[in-house]
């Protein structure tokens, strides 16, 4: 009962044929050596739709993370053709912005990890170097399309002014190249 | 209308408040508290095709574990009541937005008169329980067919007690709307109900001599126009005279674009606000679901919405 006709067929980018990504692809940089870790997955099954936490999830490779909404073309934004199959994003950012750091807001802002709507929601990644390189979350391999940006529908769900200061640091548009199972905890490294 | 959160809620009860209006009450499966909420509030529950319908919160304010809300039956209205009637029952699950308020009490306020016709008291309820818990002075004209026929009407004598004057037609009491009484400094007057209650409570409270600012009504707006037919409009760019014409089948966007107008833009379907702009005059057809109604008067979404003939955008 109350299942949503789904908007639009999903539209994924394959990620590296997103101009930023095959930009990033040519030019030399990111960052080696590091090590981090899965804290949270977090699907919801339709725009808007508050986010539920999963103690494990099944990634699609071109598709999305079983049950979302970008996975089944549920979402605000799935009629536009994008780099959307898995979102990332840092909870070093997170700890930013509880922290006013920089003091762009009016005071802390305490983003929990089902509010900020990112897929999957990592420690010790930086998600910003991962434009155009190739990344393992356990099993999983995801390839970096796009830096994703904030947006004023996310100002509006939350009832946060965290538009400004996402900015530059609300993590990754990925798409899957390998599937698998991602469960917290899982070990994420570079690959490229 | 903005955008809120919706959850996926759990029918905890089910009550008949009379044979027409059904009293349900809500749950999260999985978690103790639901959003904050304040008197005054309504939700959207989404029904099976994606339409919304509000209703009111009409529980104790500031219980978070559970919402109560109130839907009668409405025989030849849209089918939205008659669906939740056949569908919610105990255990089933229902789709519900964040509240929203557009129809707060006036904190600060010094005397409350409340105006409510039939299932028009939902929110008036909510508000007579916090009136009443914070001791204020309120009193509540609750106008309805029959005692049998009021909804909601042993909630509201507990909440209200004496503070409570019920106007039942079929024992004889029609409501004066003169009894509102005449303006008097800090006094705030709320009413809800059908069409021809709000508007005699209005013409009654003009004509006593009340300030606009001291009168509230909860109205609800009808949702986006299904049927909605883009019609071409002309786009005037104030800085450099450049008259656009947008065709029917295009966005103002897409048509700003191709001119070499550079507006940020992303979901180009009217939710995330990046493309909006100024504009000065022209009658707009706004069908976002980001600007906030103040903010129309002089901003309006390209990607989505569109104007009547012409309009004169601040670029």
């Amino acid at each position: 009962m109350n299942s949503l006709p789904p908007k639009a067929p999903p539209t994924h980018w394959e990620a590296f044929d997103h101009p930023a990504a095959r930009i990033a692809r040519d030019v030399a940089g990111g960052a080696g050596g590091w090590r981090g870790e899965l804290l949270h997955i977090h699907i919801a099954e339709a725009a808007s739709f508050e986010m539920e936490e999963l103690p494990e999830a099944t990634c699609v490779a071109g598709r999305g993370i079983e049950g979302d909404r970008y996975f089944l073309g549920t979402g605000t934004y799935s009629p536009k053709p994008d780099v959307r199959e898995v979102t990332l994003i840092e909870q070093e950012a997170l700890d930013a912005l509880a922290r006013n750091d920089p003091p762009l807001q009016g005071g802390p802002i305490v983003l929990a990890p089902e509010q900020h709507r990112r897929n999957l929601t990592v420690r010790g990644v930086p998600l910003n170097h991962l434009v155009g390189r190739r990344f393992q979350v356990g099993e999983v391999i995801l390839r970096g399309g796009r830096l994703n940006f904030p947006c004023k529908y996310l100002e509006e769900l939350l009832g946060m002014p965290v538009y400004l200061p996402l900015y530059n640091r609300s993590g990754l548009n990925c798409g899957i190249e390998r599937g698998g199972i991602i469960r917290p905890g899982d070990a994420i490294i570079p690959l490229d | 209308m903005t955008a809120r959160i919706i959850q996926k809620l759990r029918v905890a009860a089910v009550q008949a408040s009379t044979p027409e209006v059904m009293l349900y009450t809500l749950e999260h499966p999985r978690k103790p508290l639901l959003p904050a909420w304040e008197a005054g509030a309504h939700v959207d529950l989404r029904l099976p095709d994606g339409r919304l319908r509000q209703y009111s919160l009409c529980g104790e304010p500031g219980v978070q574990q559970r919402w109560q809300l109130a839907v009668k039956r409405e025989e030849g209205g849209r089918g939205g009541s008659a669906w939740l009637h056949g569908a919610l029952a105990m255990g089933s699950d229902v789709l519900v937005s964040s509240p929203r308020n557009n129809f707060p009490l006036v904190a600060g306020a010094r005397r409350h008169v409340l105006v409510a016709g039939g299932i028009g008291v939902t929110p008036l309820l909510a508000m007579a329980r916090s009136l009443a818990a914070e001791g204020a002075d309120f009193t509540l004209h609750f106008c309805a067919r029959s005692a049998e026929l009021a909804p909601l009407l042993p909630e509201l004598r507990a909440a209200c007690r004496e503070q409570l004057v019920t106007w039942f037609a079929e024992e004889g009491r029609r409501f004066d709307p003169a009894l509102i009484g005449g303006p008097e400094a800090g006094t705030h007057l709320y009413a809800c109900g059908p069409h021809r209650l709000t508007e005699a409570v209005r013409a009654a409270a003009r004509a006593l001599g009340w300030a606009e600012a001291n009168q509230h009504y909860e109205v609800f707006q009808p949702t986006l126009d299904e049927n909605f037919k883009p019609e071409p409009f002309e786009l005037r760019i104030a800085s450099t005279g450049q008259v656009l014409l947008v065709p029917a089948d295009r966005s103002a966007l897409e048509v700003l674009r191709e001119a070499g107008f550079a507006l940020a833009s992303s979901c180009e379907l009217g939710v995330c606000g990046s493309c909006v702009c100024g504009y000065r005059d022209g009658v707009v057809i706004h069908r976002d679901n980001v600007l906030p109604v103040a903010a129309r008067q002089d901003r309006m979404t390209p990607c989505i919405s569109r104007a009547r003939v012409s309009v004169t955008l601040d670029l």
